[in-house]
């Protein structure tokens, strides 16, 4: 249970961080701080129930790197917004390929 | 609740907080370093040795250099005065919200303590290898794309 509570704050927290800050890299470190929590409340979820041990280490390690690949595509298009003079999420008013 | 669990917790709660607290970039930064770290030693406790292992060499050795080099190229420290500043209610009572429907929604599903348990290496490569064979390949193609999509963004905003 503590662990849900724990869990559930960190992506309550990142939430929060993702709705306030206007900043692209605040917003990106935010969305983590959500994907960090949803890991562990499945790292927590097999600890407690103690089924499959393997396949729920290879699941989570498959998450982390869809939260790898997020934040490169993220700090990608970032590079790019910032060379368009544009940092925060306020700044972006259009989207064009 | 150990005292070790209570601990890893604190740690990564003060880490989440000063993501969303702190005012400057670099601080951010570093909060969320002690989140990540946080997060690898909670995987530690619950006997995921190689997550943790695996969260410290992705995350806190890679994705925390990434952000790194994304703030010296935007080539700010600091955020606008504005920005942040102003408690939000409404993002409060939003947030709040979904994280205590979770909570409610996984209430039952979740036992009481969590015990570690620990999963070794060989546990993780035989089911990665096995019964998620379909899905890890599916990820090195993910990966594959992202890497080509974020060259592909760049080299864009060169070209132009």
């Amino acid at each position: 249970m503590n662990s849900l509570i724990l869990a559930c704050t960190l992506v309550s927290i990142g939430i929060y961080g993702v709705l306030t800050r206007k900043e692209l890299v605040a917003v990106l470190a935010s969305i983590e701080v959500m994907l960090g929590g949803a890991q562990l409340l499945l790292a927590a979820y097999v600890a407690g129930t103690g089924a499959a041990a393997g396949s729920a280490q290879g699941i989570t390690i498959l998450v982390l790197s869809v939260g790898g690949a997020e934040a490169a595509v993220g700090l990608a298009l970032l590079v790019a917004l910032v060379r368009r003079g544009r940092t925060r999420t306020d700044q972006i008013e259009e989207v064009r390929g | 609740m150990t005292l070790l669990w209570a601990a890893l917790a604190a740690l990564t709660l003060v880490g989440a907080v000063c993501v969303i607290v702190a005012r400057e970039m670099t601080r951010m930064l570093l909060g969320l370093g002690v989140f990540l770290l946080g997060v690898a030693g909670l995987y530690a406790y619950y006997g995921f040795e190689l997550l943790a292992v695996a969260e410290l060499f992705v995350y806190v050795g890679g994705v925390l250099v990434l952000f790194l080099f994304a703030i010296t190229a935007i080539g700010r420290d600091r955020e606008g005065r504005d920005i942040g500043r102003a408690f939000d209610i409404s993002a409060l009572v939003v947030s709040g919200s979904v994280g205590a429907a979770v909570a409610v929604a996984l209430w039952t599903a979740l036992p009481a303590n969590e015990a570690a348990i620990g999963a070794t290496v060989e546990k993780a490569g035989t089911a990665l290898l096995g019964s998620l064979l379909p899905q890890f390949e599916l990820v090195g193609l993910l990966l594959l794309a992202a890497l080509a999509a974020a060259l592909a963004v760049v080299g864009g905003g060169e070209r132009r």
